[in-house]
């Protein structure tokens, strides 16, 4: 089961309102490399995981991006208060607002709305761990992007954070994958899926 | 709350090296520095998990998304 706890992982207070950062910096709420996806893939991944360390790993680093999500979610909050139609036209907003006012909804910043077909749950560790590698390097690709496009200090102190999560997230993962392929088969990782395959004795 | 993101990280490392005494003894120190900061900052704040209060002492506070709600 999960619990709430009142807090952010990491402080956020932006003081300047921006709805162009905003329509950026959703892309990582609801958008094909975003927190949203990270939290489900894992969440779901992890039930086909042979072995406690890979069972541990994927629940917790799945529940620390639901943190992510969070704090996410709370930098479009904060960079959307108390803005003026001017605001809202000049920086492209519009598009949002006018289906979504203000609230918090789960897509790209193209506006495509989340989809399920954005992660994969595969069934095999091997392949599964290869794509949590992959997906941490997109959102630290992402979160780069981001870098290069905002310029408030409050903002990108998050953003950093945020990308230095992806970069330990890999390197857990990558050892996730040691810790698998120890366990398999030297000669031949592929010969069979410990999580469905019984190793013939 | 950087106790509480030492205790995170360290809790994920022993994740894939559950034999690491050093990083579990390290767990435990900070564990135990959080629990007397967190008394202090219930004290002051209010709950942060459900289970350390309801009602109107977990709403007293602001959700950590309202500004100057979550610097702690």
């Amino acid at each position: 089961m999960f619990c709430y706890e009142k807090i952010l992982q990491y402080p956020i207070n932006i003081k300047k309102p921006n709805p162009l950062y905003a329509k950026i910096i959703i892309s990582q709420y609801g958008g094909p490399d975003g927190e949203l996806g990270a939290s489900l893939r894992y969440l779901s991944q992890r039930f086909a995981m042979p072995w406690g360390e890979l069972q541990g790993l994927l629940t917790d680093i799945g529940t620390e991006e639901l943190s992510h999500l969070e704090m996410i979610g709370t930098l479009v909050y904060q960079l959307t208060r108390n803005l003026s139609p001017e605001d809202i036209k000049k920086n492209g907003f519009d598009s949002y607002f006018v289906d979504h006012t203000t609230g918090v909804y789960p897509a790209s910043a193209a506006g495509v709305p989340f989809t399920a077909a954005y992660i994969q749950s595969k069934g095999d560790v091997l392949t599964d761990l290869h794509e949590n590698m992959a997906a941490e390097q997109k959102a630290r690709t992402t979160y780069d992007n981001i870098l290069r496009l905002v310029d408030d200090p409050d903002v990108c102190d998050v953003i950093k954070f945020l990308r230095a999560r992806e970069v330990v997230h890999y390197q857990r993962f990558g050892e996730g994958l040691r810790i698998a392929t120890d366990k398999m088969n030297e000669k031949n990782f592929y010969a069979f899926n410990p999580s469905i395959d019984k190793c013939r004795k | 709350m950087s106790v509480r993101f030492a205790m995170w990280e360290l809790h994920l490392y022993l994740d894939t090296h559950c034999g690491d005494a050093q990083a579990a003894e390290l767990l435990n120190k900070y564990a135990e520095k959080y629990r007397e900061l967190l008394r202090e900052y219930e004290c002051k704040y209010g709950p942060v998990t459900a289970d350390d209060g309801y009602g109107a002492k977990w709403l007293k506070s602001p959700f950590p998304w309202v500004n100057g709600g979550s610097d702690c």
